[in-house]
């Protein structure tokens, strides 16, 4: 287990990199081909892509094929991670989220998805027990609580649930222009609440 | 239908999560290239919405690791500059394993897509004529000097082999193992210029999983050939993340 050490990124991007022993610099030395790098790199990502394609798609072994995608795309287009465009984690977190909700529709109307939705709390025994993430955890629980109930259920629905927004309009009986800008306020407001830089 | 500049605003928080529709989605990024205010607020909720993912962080099994790290030995990686994508910003590159194949084995690749385009075409004997004409120009394809084959696994199952000869500026597709689209969707060949996409029709369908080839024509090197699910009778231009996308060599 990594040992947490607090203010070890002197440069305050600790928020924006979130995740990050300087991922966007592992990124870099990945697009040259650097194995070591991308182990780190496997290290520090591969439980959130792994958790992300669990929680959308449910199913273990799916999660696990997707997940492993998703690394190998990491590997493969290091070189397009523009750190202008955004940090190192969202980037591969925006990778690992599309492409499983890509599957997810894909399959569309497959059994899994009949199961009412219920995004669970993440405290599984195999939780993974780094302190970012454990830091992470935490803030998202405080700052979703900052939320209105239909706020912050339409974005676990969205994001934990991988349901597109008339679907989650569909599942909470809402109109969907309520649910689009259910979605945007509440993420709007999480990200104040979490002071994510822009 | 059409979605006023203001509404699509408010697409900001879907589109960060992933929730919008196909059709929504193609109509944001395209409002995205020529709305920088809109392209701000996305970067800052896809940092929100990448927290999210991080707090859900779940240890993978075990044996995830050396897979991927040994997968990585074998997948040829991006240079740093190359042709824009098709979500220009936020890309989500198609997941590719391109295979560079010695003469000798590319050889027997092309004649092995032969002998599966004979097999294929057994069936389609009333369209016999112009399957001869497109069989030709397949058969040039295939046969052409520079003719390099692609692979590549599409997002839902499946492979698509791509013969592109630069030369000929020509291309014969066919894909393997793809899942019948629900709801009487259909796959639709593109492609993806800098000019942007154009149509080069639906793929075939086919019983057995195997579509039957089709020629693409004036891809210029550089090109992407992308397929993506479409309503029946496809669409004049993508509506949807392509499931599979590869690049020809410049």
């Amino acid at each position: 287990m990594n040992t947490p050490s607090v203010g070890r990124q002197p440069h305050g991007r600790g928020h924006s990199e979130g995740h990050g022993h300087d991922l966007g610099g592992l990124l870099a030395q990945v697009a040259c081909g650097d194995h070591a790098a991308f182990e780190a790199v496997y290290d520090q990502l591969a439980g959130p892509v792994y958790g992300v394609a669990r929680k959308v798609l449910r199913d273990p072994a799916q999660a696990e094929e997707v997940a492993q995608e998703v690394l190998l795309e990491v590997w493969r287009c290091a070189s397009r991670f523009d750190p202008a465009r955004g940090s190192a984690a969202a980037w591969v977190m925006t990778i690992a989220h599309r492409r499983a909700v890509d599957r997810v529709r894909a399959e569309n109307a497959a059994t899994a998805r009949e199961q009412k939705a219920a995004p669970d709390s993440g405290t599984s025994e195999d939780v993974f027990e780094l302190v970012d993430t454990a830091l992470d955890r935490q803030r998202v629980r405080r700052c979703m609580g900052s939320l209105s109930a239909l706020q912050a259920e339409a974005i676990k629905l969205a994001y934990y649930g991988g349901y597109s927004y008339p679907e989650v309009a569909g599942l909470l009986g809402l109109p969907l222009g309520t649910v689009k800008t259910r979605i945007r306020d509440g993420l709007i407001r999480m990200r104040d609440c979490m002071e994510v830089a822009q | 239908m059409s979605v006023q500049s203001h509404d699509l605003h408010l697409l900001t928080g879907a589109y960060a999560v992933d929730a919008l529709t196909a059709h929504e989605l193609h109509e944001f990024e395209k409002h995205l290239e020529q709305c920088p205010s809109c392209a701000d607020e996305v970067r800052g909720l896809r940092e929100t919405a990448a927290r999210l993912g991080l707090a859900a962080a779940i240890a993978p099994p075990p044996s995830m690791r050396e897979q991927v790290l040994d997968a990585a030995n074998r997948v040829r990686q991006l240079p740093p500059s190359g042709p824009r994508t098709l979500t220009a910003g936020l890309t989500r590159p198609a997941r590719r394993l391109r295979r560079r194949l010695p003469r000798p084995i590319a050889v027997t690749a092309m004649a092995a897509v032969i002998v599966a385009l004979a097999i294929l075409q057994i069936g389609t004997r009333h369209q016999l004529h112009q399957a001869q004409t497109s069989n030709q120009t397949i058969a040039s394809v295939l046969a052409a000097s520079d003719a390099r084959i692609e692979l590549s696994s599409s997002t839902v199952g499946g492979t698509v082999t791509a013969v592109v000869s630069g030369h000929d500026r020509e291309a014969v597709i066919t894909a393997a193992g793809m899942p019948t689209p629900a709801d009487a969707r259909v796959y639709q060949l593109w492609v993806i210029s800098p000019a942007g996409a154009r149509s080069v029709g639906l793929l075939p369908g086919s019983s057995d999983g195997a579509t039957s080839p089709v020629l693409a024509d004036d891809v210029q090197p550089g090109d992407q050939l992308a397929i993506t699910i479409e309503p029946a009778g496809g669409t004049k231009q993508p509506t949807t993340i392509p499931i599979v996308a590869i690049h020809t060599r410049r």
